[in-house]
């Protein structure tokens, strides 16, 4: 057995655990993606990164102890990496949540919202199937364009999207979300001025109205 | 055939692959030495003189590598093989390895009994007869290109400089490049009578931990890139317990601009095919593999010729020179992917697989191909290692500089005079490469910046020019050593648009396999894209800092984890041409083409008419007045009227304003 | 349509391709790089064939057939034009070498080769022969590669009419 001691707390593992599984015995989460015990151990996204005291970082999925070893799993610049590697997972992903149908049951929701990324609309986390989401009802919900983190309280409790946690930013999920509405017959001049009520100050709200109308004219 | 230095002098000689003598290199030379034979050892005596100057007492020797082939080698050599015979003159023509000048090539040597060795530049096939006839009937050295050495006896001899007094040899250090130029490449017995296989013979003797305390002593570090200890890595591989264990060559050379390893290679193969045996040897190696890089198919010929030769001679094989160890060395060709140099890639490209690199530790010394513990080095590395066990560690830890021992070959490439590769002590500086050995700009511009290290290296200002190349003093200024490409930048080209370009490469060569790599730079490079374009803000400058960071520190492999340094070092270094394309909108260096407007200035037009045919746009049309004009609403801006107008006539100009926000 | 061109290809009698070859997985890249050296590009069955041969999965093979450049899927032109992009190359001015020779053979955007299948026109990593840059390189469907040196559009453009006039077609 060999000694490992994560953030201060040290546990005993075979020889050859990572340290990932070692954390988990301990009972300390750290962020991960890619890794599938015995499918998958490639270490490609990054998200499970440690730092040894001298500095260096490794991914604990893939870090295997041998011999008793310290490891820092939270410290800011380590939360600052995971935060701009799990950005580029999202960058390439095409988020049209409300018509994924592992709606409220996702991983890149739950990891967004644990590293703080503001990327996933409220959608990523609403209990409702596409099948019965709110929008082909015809409700004017602010779902797609909204950031999400709040685990979709409203429509937990049967009512629309308000956007209170204030609008996305990245131009082709607002496209998409444009597209949506207009297939679906919502008039998306209500849902800007249902969006005004919190939005009304804020400067990202201005590029929201911005693609909405380019998209328009187009 | 004549009797060669490797057949047997006389019936009492013994060896051969299936019985060899351990002193088999020696006895070759100055044999013999199990018995004793007046004839024997007159036999070696004069096959060595023959080997010096051809059979005939005249040699004429042509360079047979790609950058020669490339400048019409072939053609040359048929030339002189036809003259020759035409003649009917006594010359034995053969090839060589080159000298790594790039800019005398296609090259020709003319050696003769009695006359100095010439050296005849830039070699064209119709000017063969003359040059012939002048060196070998009228004995004339005169328009040769340099002397090897002087002997009065010729002709024309004061015009013509000695070799070892020009600047570019002069300043040179060859040591692990000593034959490149001087043998032929395809002959194992010149090899050996050249000193090859010396430290072969000399290792088997010492035993392996003696061998890794010799390469320990001499300092060497590995020449890939990293610089480590290359005797601590064996150590390393030497302590492991599983069995079997394997010696790879990293022969995948893929950065741009450096070509040491394929001059070494093509021109002096057995030194690396001597040089992995001897790693084998040191860690206990059975099977050894040379992976070389797709692009360089020759260098792979050569190799596999090499190999083969060692192979028949008892070189390789079972029982090598009767020591009991058995080694055999396989090459392996690439089929093209930049990040096949990694040394986990490398593993999984020899296995059959896509060349993914992998997470490290475990290190390829404790779990390398098919998992077993592996030494992978590079091939000038194992060329160092072949050279240091025939010399000795001391000569080697002499040269160079405090921290980094003997000597290193750069390949200097770009806005210099002459192109080509030079082998330095480590610890010479920058300056010395650039404008003592190159040469310096070409006339008419100015070096402002010098890249140093490829893809993962970084751009140094001309302002320090006088820093030692030595691994630690280049990561302090932002690059690295690398591979030793030395690319010279001139003012006539944009510090954005490098960097971009280098992005260009390491985004197009990422393997794919972790995020901050294949997605990070494709964000970064859109980045300066927009800053090329003049689309570009000042947050984005931040931006580019932090993604570089971010991929720097947590990238899989070495190849994310050394891309961001061109933009680093731009940044860091050049400023203000990051500022100009943002703030004015402006690219100074008139490269970026989107900032850049094709004028053609109608008083220096002579109306030839060169650019309208050769524009792909139709651009271009004459006026009344003769002259021509470019339409700019039709211009792709593809700078080619600027290339071919006989006179300057089109003007580069980046007016401000072209989409710019400042 | 693509696919219907790939399966035209007979490679029944691939099996004496692979002469001489060990059946080990560590040849496939080997295997793989005869059967393109024969066809000109990786016709499907002909992968299945390099599979079979060495004895991996098809889907490995076909990862492999994928990631390295030497590699296509689908048929090259007869002429292969390899504009060199390694860095002296780019600096002396292959970037507009290559948007030329594009325009010259009317390639589209995406496009690699010309719609006769006469050329192709790709980008390749560094010939190391940088003292010559910037480098262009036609590999000749008869195994020979000219090196062309210090190219510019001029030079260019004779070579392409060069090679058209081989073809039998106008200058
Ligand atoms: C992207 C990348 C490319 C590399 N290319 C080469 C190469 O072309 N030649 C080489 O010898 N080493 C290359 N290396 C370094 C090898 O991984 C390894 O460090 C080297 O072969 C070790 O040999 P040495 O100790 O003799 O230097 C490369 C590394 C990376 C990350
Ligand atoms: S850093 Fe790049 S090349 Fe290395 S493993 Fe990651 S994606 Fe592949
Ligand atoms: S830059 Fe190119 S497209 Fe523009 S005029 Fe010159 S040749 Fe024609
Ligand atoms: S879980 Fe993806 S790198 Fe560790």
């Amino acid at each position: 057995m060999v000694k490992v001691k994560i953030d201060g707390v040290t546990i005993e593992v075979e020889p050859g655990t990572s340290v990932l599984a070692a954390a988990e015995k301990a009972g300390l989460r750290i962020p991960h993606l890619c890794v599938v015990k015995g499918i998958y151990e490639g270490a490609s996204c990054r998200l499970c990164l440690v730092k040894t005291p001298t500095g260096r970082l490794f991914p604990a999925c893939a870090y295997y102890v041998y011999r008793d070893e310290e490891f820092i799993s939270d410290s800011l610049d380590l939360r600052i990496e995971r935060k701009v590697n799990f950005e580029f997972i999202l960058k390439f992903h095409r988020m049209e949540c409300w018509l994924c149908p592992r709606k409220g049951n996702c991983l890149l929701a739950k990891l967004s919202k644990e590293l703080a990324v503001e990327g996933t609309p409220v959608c990523a986390e609403c209990p409702l199937s596409p099948e019965e989401c709110l929008l082909t009802k015809g409700v004017p919900c602010l779902g797609p364009i909204t950031l999400s983190g709040c685990d979709a309280e409203c429509v937990e409790s049967g009512g629309p999207c308000w956007g209170c946690r204030g609008p996305i930013s990245r131009v082709d999920v607002l496209e998409n979300a444009f597209s949506r509405y207009r297939e679906l017959g919502i008039d998306t001049e209500t849902i800007l001025r249902k969006a005004d009520i919190f939005w009304n100050s804020l400067p990202e709200f201005e590029v929201v109205k911005k693609v909405f109308n380019r998209v328009r004219t187009s | 055939m004549p009797w060669s230095l490797l057949d047997k002098c006389c019936e009492k000689c013994w060896h051969s692959p299936k019985t060899p003598c351990p002193d088999f290199i020696n006895c070759s030379l100055s044999g013999p030495l199990c018995h004793s034979d007046e004839e024997c050892a007159k036999k070696r005596k004069t096959r060595l003189e023959q080997l010096q100057h051809g059979e005939k007492g005249a040699k004429i020797k042509v360079p047979w590598t790609s950058c020669t082939l490339a400048t019409g080698a072939e053609a040359v050599y048929q030339a002189v093989v036809d003259y020759i015979s035409k003649r009917g003159l006594d010359i034995t023509v053969s090839i060589s390895g080159c000298y790594g000048l790039d800019f005398i090539d296609p090259w020709l040597e003319f050696v003769t009994k009695g006359m100095p060795t010439a050296i005849y530049a830039n070699v064209k096939e119709n000017s063969v007869p003359k040059l012939i006839e002048r060196y070998f009937l009228d004995q004339d050295v005169s328009g040769a290109f340099a002397l090897k050495e002087k002997t009065g006896n010729a002709k024309g001899e004061d015009e013509v400089p000695l070799l070892s007094e020009l600047d570019f040899w002069r300043k040179q250090y060859r040591w692990v490049s000593r034959n490149c130029g001087i043998v032929d490449p395809e002959s194992l017995e010149e090899y050996i009578a050249s000193g090859g296989y010396k430290g072969l013979s000399r290792a088997l003797k010492m035993g392996p931990d003696a061998v890794i305390d010799e390469i320990q002593k001499s300092g060497l570090r590995g020449r890939g890139g990293a610089g480590f200890p290359t005797g601590l890595k064996w150590r390393i591989t030497r302590q492991q317990r599983g069995t079997p264990k394997y010696a790879i060559a990293n022969a995948d050379e893929g950065d741009p601009g450096a070509f040491m390893n394929r001059l070494l290679a093509e021109s002096d193969p057995f030194r690396i095919v001597e040089g992995l045996t001897i790693a084998g040897y040191a860690v206990g190696a059975s099977r050894g593999f040379i992976f070389v890089r797709a692009e360089k198919p020759l260098m792979a010929r050569r190799l596999q010729r090499a190999v083969e030769e060692a192979r028949k001679y008892g070189l390789l094989g079972t029982n090598i020179l009767g020591s009991g160890f058995n080694f055999d060395i396989e090459v392996i060709l690439s089929a093209g992917a930049f990040v096949c140099g990694e040394e986990t890639a490398l593993i999984a490209a020899i296995e059959g697989k896509r060349a993914w690199p992998r997470q490290r530790p475990p290190y390829p010394a404790e779990k390398g191909l098919w998992g077993q513990p592996t030494v992978i080095n590079n091939v000038e590395t194992l060329a160092h290692v072949a050279t240091i066990m025939a010399e000795g560690a001391e000569k080697f830890a002499a040269l160079g500089s405090d921290r980094t021992k003997g000597t290193k070959m750069f390949c200097v490439t770009g806005a210099v005079k002459r192109t080509g590769a030079y082998e330095v002590p480590i610890g010479v500086t920058i300056r010395i490469l650039v404008e003592e050995l190159a040469g310096g700009a070409p006339d008419g511009v100015k070096i402002k910046a010098v890249q140093i290290g490829g893809p993962s290296g970084g751009c140094i200002p001309a302002s320090l020019l006088d820093l030692q190349v030595d691994y630690e003093t280049l990561q302090s200024a932002g690059a690295i050593m690398g591979s030793g490409g030395v690319v010279a930048i001139s003012d006539e080209n944009c510090m954005v648009d490098v960097a971009k370009f280098f992005l260009t490469f390491t985004s197009a060569e990422s393997c794919g396999k972790c995020m901050p790599c294949r997605v990070g730079l494709r964000v970064m490079w859109s980045i300066l894209d927009k800053i090329t374009q003049g689309k570009g803000q000042e947050e984005d400058l931040e931006v580019l800092k932090q993604l570089a960071e971010t991929v720097r520190s947590t990238s899989l492999c070495a190849l994310g984890g050394t891309a961001p340094n061109p933009v680093l070092s731009t940044l860091r270094y050049f400023m203000d041409e990051y500022e100009a394309h943002i703030k004015k909108g402006v690219c100074p260096a008139n490269v970026c083409a989107a900032l850049v407007t094709y004028l053609i200035d109608e008083d220096m037009c002579i109306g030839c008419g060169q650019c309208a045919m050769n524009c792909p746009a139709n651009a271009i049309s004459k006026l009344a007045s003769g002259k021509y004009r470019i339409d700019q609403s039709l211009c792709v801006k593809c700078g080619t009227c600027y290339v071919v107008c006989p006179v300057r006539a089109v003007k580069k100009t980046s007016c401000s304003g072209g989409g710019g926000n400042g | 349509m693509e696919g219907s061109r790939r399966d035209e290809v007979d490679c029944a009698s691939i099996d004496d391709l692979f002469q001489g070859l060990r059946r080990e997985p560590h040849n496939l890249l080997e295997a793989l790089r005869r059967v393109q050296s024969r066809y000109g590009y990786l016709p499907l069955e002909g992968i299945k064939k390099a599979a079979e041969y060495v004895g991996v999965p098809l889907a490995q093979a076909y990862s492999v057939a994928t990631f390295y450049h030497q590699y296509s899927l689908e048929p090259v032109g007869k002429y292969r034009i390899l504009v060199c992009m390694g860095t002296a190359c780019h600096l002396r001015g292959n970037s507009l070498n290559i948007e030329f020779l594009r325009s010259v053979l009317g390639l589209k955007p995406g496009q690699k080769t010309t719609s006769d299948g006469i050329f192709s026109v790709e980008e390749a990593r560094c010939f190391g022969c940088c003292g010559l840059a910037p480098v262009v390189m036609i590999q000749r469907p008869e195994g020979k590669n000219e090196i062309v040196g210090k190219a510019n559009a001029r030079t260019l453009r004779a070579i392409i009419a060069k090679y058209r006039r081989l073809e039998g077609g106008a200058g």
